[in-house]
């Protein structure tokens, strides 16, 4: 491993604690974010090669992260979406973003519209990632609550 | 029922404050309801609105609405506020029980101002050392953290704008990266502001706003899409000020 890779894990990990703890999250929680934040920085690294294409590694790794963290948020009995909006922290594209409005500014357009485009994809990755994952747990708790509903019916 | 209509939408309202998604809020209302024994819940939410009618069983109608001015991110209290709305479809409280149980959420932990100082300051620092910062950019950038997460403080006891917060402090903060480019402290600007930007980003924002236009809230997608781009328009207003300033050098 090489100084910038520990470098990039130690960021992945503590950007999301502290961000956790901006969005004033709390022990067990906050401990399980920072774990994800680990896992994505860590994930990141390791399919750089095995996966080339930016967008597909996003979604990848949206979807691993998301998986973890509904896991996570059944065990903890907490709403899932905190624990995916703080794991995800080190794959925002901050520098992309950056980039994109700085070519903007320097009305270097054609780079403007390859790096807002890029900047777009990676974001929407993200988002498909975390839907996939979040709409099939949807639909499996949803069938619980049926359930549910229909041995209460019995009951009563 | 409208004194339960009223609390239930008090709690709507601080899931929706509190960083809840639209779609959450809604489903909560709509089991709500349901296990009142409600004839039929219809619910719409946008960001900056609720509108809540719900039928019961005698054919009575009762509509609410609520303007909803205020948005922040307090996970905390947003997980109390998910366990107080499953307790209510459990156990079926009372109108004045959902008061009294609101009432005792917002006392709930909080972190001191220092640390959220420290937090600021960690996360620019420490994202501007992993796009390949030196120990002087890491410095300059951590610093402006501190500045950063200062000026917010300031924005929101006087002018209560987030954007224009986000203006100031992003303005404040490149202006102390080219500070130190002038005074010969670092090579190059880009990555202290690399840093900076992670903690003002929308980056959050757009994510959910296009994963709440993918799952078909198209309003509150919307609403959401033009919030962060917005915001990212004042960033980048900010940041590329201070170029112009002096003289549009080098980036």
């Amino acid at each position: 491993m090489t100084y910038a890779e520990i470098i990039k894990i130690i960021a992945g990990l503590s950007g999301s604690l502290c961000f956790g703890i901006l969005f004033n999250m709390h022990g067990k929680k906050l401990y399980a974010s920072a774990f994800g934040g680990l896992m994505a920085s860590v994930l990141s690294l390791i399919m750089e090669t095995p996966v080339a294409d930016e967008p597909v590694r996003y979604f990848m790794i949206s979807a691993i992260i998301s998986l973890y963290s509904e896991i996570i948020a059944r065990i903890l009995k907490t709403p899932a979406t905190p624990v995916i909006t703080t794991s995800l922290i080190p794959l925002i594209p901050g520098g992309s973003l950056y980039y994109t409005m700085s070519y903007a500014f320097e009305s270097d357009f054609n780079m403007f519209v390859g790096k807002a485009s890029s900047t777009l994809k990676l974001a929407s990755a993200l988002a498909l990632g975390i839907i996939l994952v979040t709409t099939v747990f949807r639909v499996v708790t949803a069938n619980q609550c049926v359930q549910r509903k229909s041995i209460q019916h019995n009951k009563s | 029922m409208n004194k339960l209509l009223d609390s239930v939408m008090d709690l709507g309202e601080q899931m929706l404050i509190n960083g809840g998604e639209v779609h959450r809020v809604e489903d909560s209302l709509k089991r709500i309801f349901s296990a009142y024994n409600a004839e039929r819940t219809d619910v719409f939410i946008i960001t900056s609105s609720m509108v809540v009618t719900v039928h019961d069983k005698d054919g009575n109608s009762y509509t609410q609405t609520r303007r909803i001015t205020d948005t922040g991110t307090d996970f905390e209290k947003l997980h109390r506020l998910n366990e107080l709305s499953r307790k209510i479809c459990s156990e079926r409280l009372s109108a004045e029980e959902i008061k009294t149980e609101l009432d005792k959420i917002p006392c709930c932990l909080k972190y001191p101002l220092w640390l959220e100082f420290l937090c600021y300051a960690l996360i620019s620092g420490i994202f501007t050392l992993s796009v390949g910062g030196g120990i002087a950019e890491t410095v300059v950038s951590f610093l402006s953290g501190v500045l950063i997460r200062l000026v917010i403080l300031a924005c929101d006891k006087s002018i209560n704008s987030k954007i224009f917060a986000k203006f100031i402090s992003a303005f404040l903060a490149s202006a102390v990266a080219y500070i130190a480019f002038g005074i010969d402290l670092v090579p190059a600007v880009d990555r202290i502001i690399i840093g900076n930007i992670m903690t003002l980003v929308p980056g959050i924002g757009i994510t959910n706003a296009l994963r709440d236009l993918l799952v078909g809230d198209s309003m509150a997608g919307l609403l959401r899409t033009i919030e962060a781009v917005i915001t990212a328009l004042a960033i980048t207003a900010g940041y590329f000020a201070v170029v112009f300033l002096t003289g549009g050098a080098q980036l």
